[in-house]
């Protein structure tokens, strides 16, 4: 693939529209056989990045490496090895699920007869494949739209929300699916704000906000530098808590959930488990759940700002706090 | 030749697209059955005799008429409804990410609907020509003309010509619906475009004349302003108003062309 051992690399990535700058100076570092997790808040820049790499749109400056060389405007081709669902999958609603696949490989590269057929099969719509993507629900055109990114058998696989409309069962198949083609050297570029997904499907992760890069690393180097400890305690009883907890850790470590009544994080390597128990027994308060280990909805949420910029009402964040995301924290 | 085919399958189940002939068709059925059924009672002292609508070998030439006036307006909602439902559907974006070429794309794309809209016109023009032949019938008007000799040999290049003209309208409503890359601000603005330049002829003819309506009218009216109208000597020739057509046709291809490599493919 690459000599670099790279599947794809931005630097200094810039992209604005109009004074908005929704790309500045980006720089990712994606190595081969990999599933990338891209996180980051909505109107980070996740989907101007897909939209970029996929040459849907140009960038105002900063160079690509793609499957080893340079990507601009003139080596469309490079694409031919890449396979992209970029935001909604996009069909013609009277043409059935594997016409609409032909339709699809009739252009970018050339794909061999039968190839339709083994992606429908792939993703679970082989029967279906018949029906009229009109009739299709979200899940299944998100499925259709996951066998159109593989239709090509590309080296690279560039996935923008892909669980998006699944069903707990489609999401399971799909992460083993994309476990699957990176096991087999194939490199899967994931961006997703379903922060449980990401940490259970992919080896490295690179963290946006802003339109720039705020951490990049493997999933187990990332959340060995980044312990949690989470707590639970009556609702009432939050406030006494955090302030106890404060004078354990620097206050601005503890954070009261907003999501969850009564869960408080406290970001402290979870072998300090017990000091964080005793700190909040020592201020007359029973802990009614505890759960320590690495979070990586508490790295995005440090990293990114955003717990800062909750709504005090919990009602809404300016992140999207994964639906599917792990609120006990993963244990260690 | 993968993007051609496959754009006359995709063009070829759509809706859209039997809609189109089966409109004008069974416009055109409609009229000859009710001419043929009032007995032309319609005519009067400025109109002519309507039964002459279904007269051969004249019906040749009013079923051509009929069908490049009206084709006019459905080529360009034709082109506009196709062009603007890659952008609304997001299947360009789509194909764009595959690494497809968006010009060849579209170009591609277009080529079909050119020939759909030939064997659209030829099948409707049959059906016209049936239809006519039974209104006559109806009419008790005998059919001794349909085997015109003169007129028959004219067909084709009259055809011909007609489908270049339409084919310039639907490039129109094809490069409008790219620029705006929307379905219904493509058909929006043909429709508007074509009842617009119709108006406008009644006070700037000299302008008009080279309005794409206009010449595709005259490219097939041999030098009139319309087909079967009489002769205007302030009009272009069918031969410029054809080659003027063109012009249309290609600058259409050309614009829609040059925006999609441009443009900025989001949302």
């Amino acid at each position: 693939m690459s000599d670099s051992g790279l599947a794809l690399s931005t630097r200094g990535l810039k992209k604005s529209y109009g004074s908005r700058l929704a790309l500045d100076g980006l720089d990712l570092t994606v190595p081969t056989g990999v599933v990338y997790g891209f996180l980051g808040p909505n109107g980070a820049g996740k989907t101007t990045t897909m939209r970029v790499l996929t040459g849907l749109i140009h960038p105002d400056g900063g160079a690509i490496e793609m499957l080893g060389k340079p990507f601009t405007r003139r080596d469309r081709r490079r694409l031919f090895d890449v396979g992209a669902l970029v935001e909604s999958p996009a069909f013609y609603p009277y043409l059935s699920g594997r016409e609409n696949l032909r339709a699809l490989a009739a252009s970018g590269a050339p794909v061999p007869t039968g190839r339709v057929d083994e992606v429908l099969e792939l993703v679970g719509l082989r029967e279906r494949g018949g029906d009229k993507v009109s009739r299709y629900s979200l899940g299944m055109k998100q499925r259709l739209g996951i066998a159109g990114a593989l239709l090509n058998d590309p080296k690279l696989l560039l996935l923008d929300e892909p669980a998006n409309g699944l069903d707990p069962a489609g999401i399971v198949a799909m992460r083993e699916t994309l476990r699957h083609l990176a096991s087999i050297g194939k490199t899967v570029f994931v961006s997703s704000h379903l922060l449980a997904e990401v940490q259970q499907m992919a080896d490295v992760v690179g963290i946006i906000a802003a339109g720039r890069l705020v951490r990049e690393g493997t999933m187990q180097e990332l959340l060995a530098a980044e312990g949690v400890v989470r707590v639970k305690v009556e609702p009432g009883e939050v406030p006494a808590a955090v302030a106890a907890l404060g004078r354990l850790v620097d206050p601005g470590h503890v954070s009261p959930s907003t999501a969850e009544p009564g869960w408080i994080s406290v970001q402290i390597t979870p072998e300090r488990s017990a000091e964080v128990n005793r700190a909040i027994g020592e201020a007359g308060i029973w802990v009614s759940g505890l759960a320590s280990g690495n979070d990586l909805e508490e790295l995005f949420l440090t990293l990114t700002g955003a717990a800062s910029a909750g709504d005090p009402d919990g009602t809404f964040a300016s992140i999207d706090r994964s639906a599917g995301g792990d609120s006990t924290g993963t244990p260690s | 030749m993968r993007l051609f085919r496959s754009g006359l399958r995709k063009l070829t189940t759509r809706l859209a697209t039997f809609l189109t002939f089966g409109l004008l068709a069974g416009l055109l059925v409609l009229i000859d059955l009710a001419v043929a059924t009032t007995r032309g009672q319609g005519g009067n002292d400025n109109g002519g005799d309507p039964l002459l609508l279904i007269t051969f070998p004249g019906a040749y030439d009013n079923i051509l008429a009929f069908m490049l006036g009206l084709g006019g307006l459905f080529g360009v909602i034709y082109g506009a409804a196709i062009a603007g439902s890659e952008w609304t559907w997001g299947t360009f974006k789509t194909s764009v990410a595959r690494g497809e070429s968006r010009s060849r794309y579209l170009l591609s794309t277009f080529a079909a609907i050119a020939l759909v809209l030939a064997i659209g016109l030829l099948i409707t023009f049959l059906i016209g020509v049936v239809a006519a032949a039974l209104s006559a019938t109806i009419a008790g008007i005998g059919l001794d003309g349909i085997g015109d000799a003169d007129t028959l040999t004219a067909l084709p290049e009259n055809f011909a010509r007609g489908w270049v003209a339409i084919t310039a309208t639907a490039a129109l409503g094809f490069a409008v619906a790219t620029l705006a890359r929307s379905q219904l601000a493509g058909i929006g603005v043909g429709i508007a475009f074509y009842f617009g330049e119709t108006f406008a002829g009644i006070f700037l003819p000299d302008v008009v004349k080279y309005m794409p309506f206009h010449l595709a009218n005259t490219a097939v009216g041999g030098g009139s302003d319309g087909f079967g109208a009489p002769p205007d000597p302030g009009a272009l020739t069918a031969d410029t108003a054809l080659v003027l057509v063109t012009v249309w046709l290609v600058g259409s291809l050309v614009v829609a062309a040059v925006f999609s490599e441009r443009a900025e493919i989001t949302g």
